[in-house]
């Protein structure tokens, strides 16, 4: 599966919230880059796509130590839009089948090789982590039903998989675009994403117990 | 769609230029000015002006014979095989020097021109300036697609539908990030993109 899907990961943004004057990409979890965990994650996925705004040069000379296959993709417009307009121009000429991935998003990799096996669009979500997190609503079958910034089942973390014929252009989060297409299937997993210096203490710490 | 490629660099796996430089024994004059050139510092046409002064009175045919044994991308170049009808070659190169590569790579090819006589480039007829050929297409209700390296193809991605800068022999100039869609630095990637636009 993870030769014909395309997977786009997100790293246009200024990461202003994190407070450690970097691009989250180039954030370092216990000595490597929050970009080169998941290049090793996605070592296996042929067509994998980045989407790069703020210090791009940077981001692209990091993936390059490692890994020469990549399209780069520029969001020019990183500072006024948000990550639905990333993953639109890293998704419009990708496989038929497109993850989505933020960059600061870290999944467990067990999950991570469970995700990329999987068929078809869905939704990734998690555990309630986070005060101000946005939220997902599900049936007893774990399906999506809503999104939510007030309360829900879980934490909305992504990933999300879109089929391409469902891609429209979104200047606003990524879950925006996916709500039309509700509900949606939805798969549990252990996810965390670093918006904040706690976060990032605590994904830190969590990471050290991972086998990539 | 029309694919319209850079040659330089792009679709070869060396700038020709240094390759005549060499062969003719002029590299010290060529060599840099083409550095300089492709980073953007000297301006692409009195770049071209003076690199025309210091290679026309070579031999054409052989310059252009020189050209079709410079190595091309292998994968691009089957590409560029199976769809010789939306691929297009737009280099500021002379149509002369770039004769022969143009029968190889059997696609349509924009070139700049000059007037030739006893197989020496007297004058400099034209400067091929990439944009009007993308405007060209795009007149056409083609949505273009433009893939290049250097600084003199800034204008022709500015024009396109979706540029791709590539850094498949050196990096692309710095000056393309600020406009390019796409940055690529793998054939393989580079030909899963094409096939995936089309």
């Amino acid at each position: 599966m993870s030769s014909i899907k395309s997977v786009v990961i997100s790293c246009a943004g200024i990461g202003s919230r994190l407070g450690l004057g970097l691009t989250k990409a180039l954030v370092k979890i216990n000595g490597c880059s929050l970009i080169s965990l998941q290049l090793e994650m996605f070592k296996d996925v042929e067509d994998l796509r980045i989407v790069v705004g703020f210090q791009a040069n940077d981001i692209i000379e990091e993936v390059m130590k490692y890994r020469q296959d990549v399209t780069f993709i520029f969001n020019h417009r990183y500072f006024e839009t948000k990550t639905g307009a990333s993953f639109y121009l890293g998704a419009r000429h990708a496989n038929e089948y497109i993850l989505e991935w933020d960059g600061d998003l870290l999944v467990h990799p067990d999950d991570v090789r469970t995700i990329l096996e999987q068929e078809g669009e869905f939704i990734c979500y998690a555990d309630k982590s986070s005060e101000e997190a946005v939220f997902v609503k599900t049936d007893e079958h774990g399906n999506v039903l809503e999104f939510s910034r007030e309360c829900g089942d879980y934490e909305w973390t992504g990933p999300a998989c879109l089929c391409k014929d469902h891609l429209v252009y979104c200047s606003n989060n990524v879950y925006n675009m996916f709500e039309p297409f509700l509900p949606m299937r939805g798969i549990k997993v252990r996810a965390y994403d670093i918006d904040t210096y706690q976060d990032y203490m605590r994904v830190s710490e969590i990471v050290k117990n991972w086998k990539l | 769609m029309k694919i319209l490629f850079d040659l330089d660099g792009t679709i070869t796996a060396q700038e020709t230029l240094p390759v005549i430089a060499q062969h003719f024994r002029v590299e010290d004059k060529i060599t840099e000015l083409t550095q300089q050139t492709v980073q953007g510092n000297v301006p692409f046409i009195e770049s071209f002006i003076r690199r025309v002064n210091i290679l026309g009175n070579l031999p054409v045919s052989e310059i252009s014979n020189l050209l079709v044994k410079v190595p091309l991308y292998p994968k691009l170049y089957a590409f560029i095989q199976q769809h010789k009808d939306d691929c297009i070659v737009v280099t500021g190169n002379l149509s002369c020097w770039c004769k022969g590569l143009e029968e190889k790579l059997q696609c349509k090819t924009y070139c700049s021109e000059a007037e030739v006589v006893d197989d020496r480039v007297v004058k400099l007829k034209t400067i091929l300036r990439k944009e009007q050929i993308v405007d060209l297409y795009k007149a056409q209700g083609e949505q273009v697609v433009f893939v290049g390296d250097g600084n003199n193809d800034l204008e022709a991605m500015r024009h396109a539908d979706i540029s791709i800068a590539t850094g498949l022999t050196h990096n692309p100039a710095r000056s393309l990030y600020a406009i390019c869609d796409y940055i690529i630095f793998n054939e393989q990637a580079l030909c899963r993109q094409l096939n995936q636009l089309l």
